[in-house]
């Protein structure tokens, strides 16, 4: 490896690294860090990498498509809490769940792991984080762990949740057909669910609560797990997501009510709002989203109209292209923001019909939408733009090349890193699997090592890095007022996803050898 | 001034906000039009609006 190599190496990771010490050892917000990444980003790109004011403005404009359709379901989200926080709802479904259920790792498990994980299944691009979030602050956990818990509790759940979108993008971009990537995605990604599990515990309380849950962690995520691998091998991998979590749901409120996790007496405390009720606006979600997704004639009804750009072929000065093709397409009435948005005005109908608000409630509620909105996409806008530079510039590339040169015979092992590295980058799976999904292929190859088992280790990696995305942990703090101070939650969730990556990429390295 | 700032933090936020989505489109056009003047001005706006967010975000 030339010293050349080396020192573009480092112009390329410059503005990651720029984020990553700017927001966990300075406490930056993810709005200021991002944008001094962006700076960053640019300097590099324009020094280094060959970028010229046109290939800035064409990546300007992808990163914007990309943003908006993250924006979408983060506006929509944030609406969908704060007209159900209005109404004193999220307070009745903490006061809820605590009688149904007085351990605190159960309480977890349910809302950080499952259920976040069936959200992810129907919805994903942080909706799962940006609903559990304020459920756990609800039941007394700190804002910190409550973001944490389900940023990593859904990661797991990302490559077949969203109707399968990451896998297809997997399948589209190499060319190979499920029967080929399904097992080994599933299998690594079902190992991966225990270990969330296992982590989500532990952020809370330790190794000592890990020992109270791990009865529960096995059953549970032997149910999730093994509903994943069932649906994903047969051909049903679009509801591997959905099924394994609602499987899991079951499995857990089964869990619930043994012995082992009865011991302390459920909380007498009453709310107004029935749970029922509370928990309206969530069922009236699942509704909407189930039909929108699932039903082919609503989905084909509501896909009719799409915004979207075609782009030209993009060459740097230093000769890197980018293809041309199409950015990323927003549709506008079927889009997950848009359900959402549905399940956001009726809630507040239904709500609204029962008296639940008080005066002046519709101007309270948007307020306070806009107000943890702004900051949150600030942040996504300019992190996403500077990954869209970075793509453009061949910087992403070489990030990836230089780790696997380093790394050559034991290249399985970094496998899930360079998936881990593309959705931190742009905190989505999806894209993780566009960046890098031909790259990786290509690499096994060259190796002579099973493709289907390092695309599932980049999957995989690309599942796991929704929870140290700072994109995400964006959204779910703007719903909890940690707006501004998401460095402890990343710092949080940066060692779970570094310590889980590391272990499914020693499996990786282990499986290749035994192939 | 930076009374100013935190007086009207939300508003002056929404405003980056409206800006940040809104120059690329500005570029984007400029870049299918072939203006490289067009590109530069928008690229030297959202220089300027992306110093703000990081004073100010």
């Amino acid at each position: 490896m030339t010293a050349l190599f080396v020192a573009k190496w480092m112009a390329a990771f410059s503005p990651i690294l720029t984020v990553l010490v700017l927001m966990i050892f300075k406490n930056w917000s993810g709005s200021r860090a991002g944008a001094a990444g962006w700076f960053v980003a640019l300097i590099a790109a324009s020094l280094f990498f060959g970028a010229h004011p046109k290939l800035l403005a064409y990546s300007q404009m992808k990163g914007i498509l990309l943003s908006l359709n993250v924006l979408y379901i983060i506006w929509a989200a944030l609406l969908l809490y704060h007209v159900v926080n209005e109404t004193g709802a999220i307070k009745a479904i903490g006061i809820g769940i605590e009688r149904f259920s007085a351990d605190k790792s159960i309480q977890i498990l349910i809302f950080g792991w499952i259920f976040a994980s069936f959200l992810q299944g129907v919805a994903g691009y942080g909706v799962p984080i940006a609903v559990v979030a304020p459920l756990l602050v609800s039941l007394g956990f700190s804002p910190v762990v409550a973001v944490a818990v389900p940023a990593i509790g859904h990661s797991w759940s990302v490559t077949f949740g969203s109707m399968g979108a990451s896998f297809q993008t997997l399948m589209a971009v190499t060319g190979y057909g499920y029967a080929y990537l399904a097992p080994w995605s599933a299998a690594l990604l079902g190992i991966a669910a225990f270990l969330c599990g296992i982590c989500c515990i532990h952020v809370y309380g330790g190794w000592k609560m890990v020992r109270h849950s791990y009865l529960a962690i096995l059953i549970i995520g032997t149910a999730m797990a093994g509903t994943q691998y069932i649906l994903a091998v047969s051909g049903m991998w679009t509801l591997g997501g959905f099924g394994a979590s609602l499987v899991g749901l079951l499995s857990g409120l089964a869990v619930a009510k043994l012995k082992r996790y009865n011991q302390t007496s459920p909380s007498q405390a009453t709310s107004q709002m029935g749970l029922a009720w509370a928990l309206s606006a969530y069922f009236i979600l699942i509704v909407i989203v189930s039909a929108g997704v699932m039903i082919p004639w609503v989905k084909e009804f509501l896909g009719q109209v799409k915004l979207s750009f075609s782009f030209p072929q993009i060459v740097s000065l230093n000769g890197w292209v980018v293809a041309a093709g199409k950015g990323k397409a927003i549709n506008i009435f079927g889009h997950g923001g848009a359900l959402l948005l549905y399940s956001s005005i009726i809630s507040f109908l239904v709500y609204q019909a029962r008296g639940y608000y008080r005066p002046k409630a519709v101007k309270t509620i948007l307020q306070k939408t806009i107000q943890s909105g702004v900051p949150t996409s600030l942040g996504i806008v300019s992190m996403v733009c500077f990954a869209m530079i970075m793509d453009h510039c061949q910087m992403i590339y070489i990030l990836a090349e230089g780790i696997s040169r380093v790394f050559g015979s034991v290249y399985p092992l970094i496998a899930p890193w360079i998936g881990l590295l593309g959705a931190f980058m742009t905190g989505s799976n999806t894209n993780s699997n566009v960046v890098f999904g031909v790259l990786q292929q290509e690499t096994a190859q060259l190796a002579g090592l099973s493709a289907a088992l390092i695309l599932a280790a980049q999957t995989t990696g690309g599942a796991l890095g929704s929870m140290i995305a700072p994109a995400k942990i964006l959204v779910g703090c703007s719903t909890v007022g940690l707006s501004g101070r998401e460095g402890p939650v990343l710092k949080a969730t940066l060692w779970y996803g570094l310590i889980i990556t590391g272990f499914i990429g020693m499996l990786t390295l282990v499986f290749s050898f035994m192939m | 001034m930076n009374e100013f700032f935190k007086k009207y933090s939300v508003q002056l936020k929404s405003m980056a906000l409206i800006l940040m989505l809104a120059i690329p489109f500005f570029l984007f056009q400029g870049a299918v039009q072939d203006s490289l003047f067009q590109v530069n001005l928008f690229l030297g706006l959202m220089m300027a609006n992306m110093l703000f967010v990081m004073a100010k975000g």
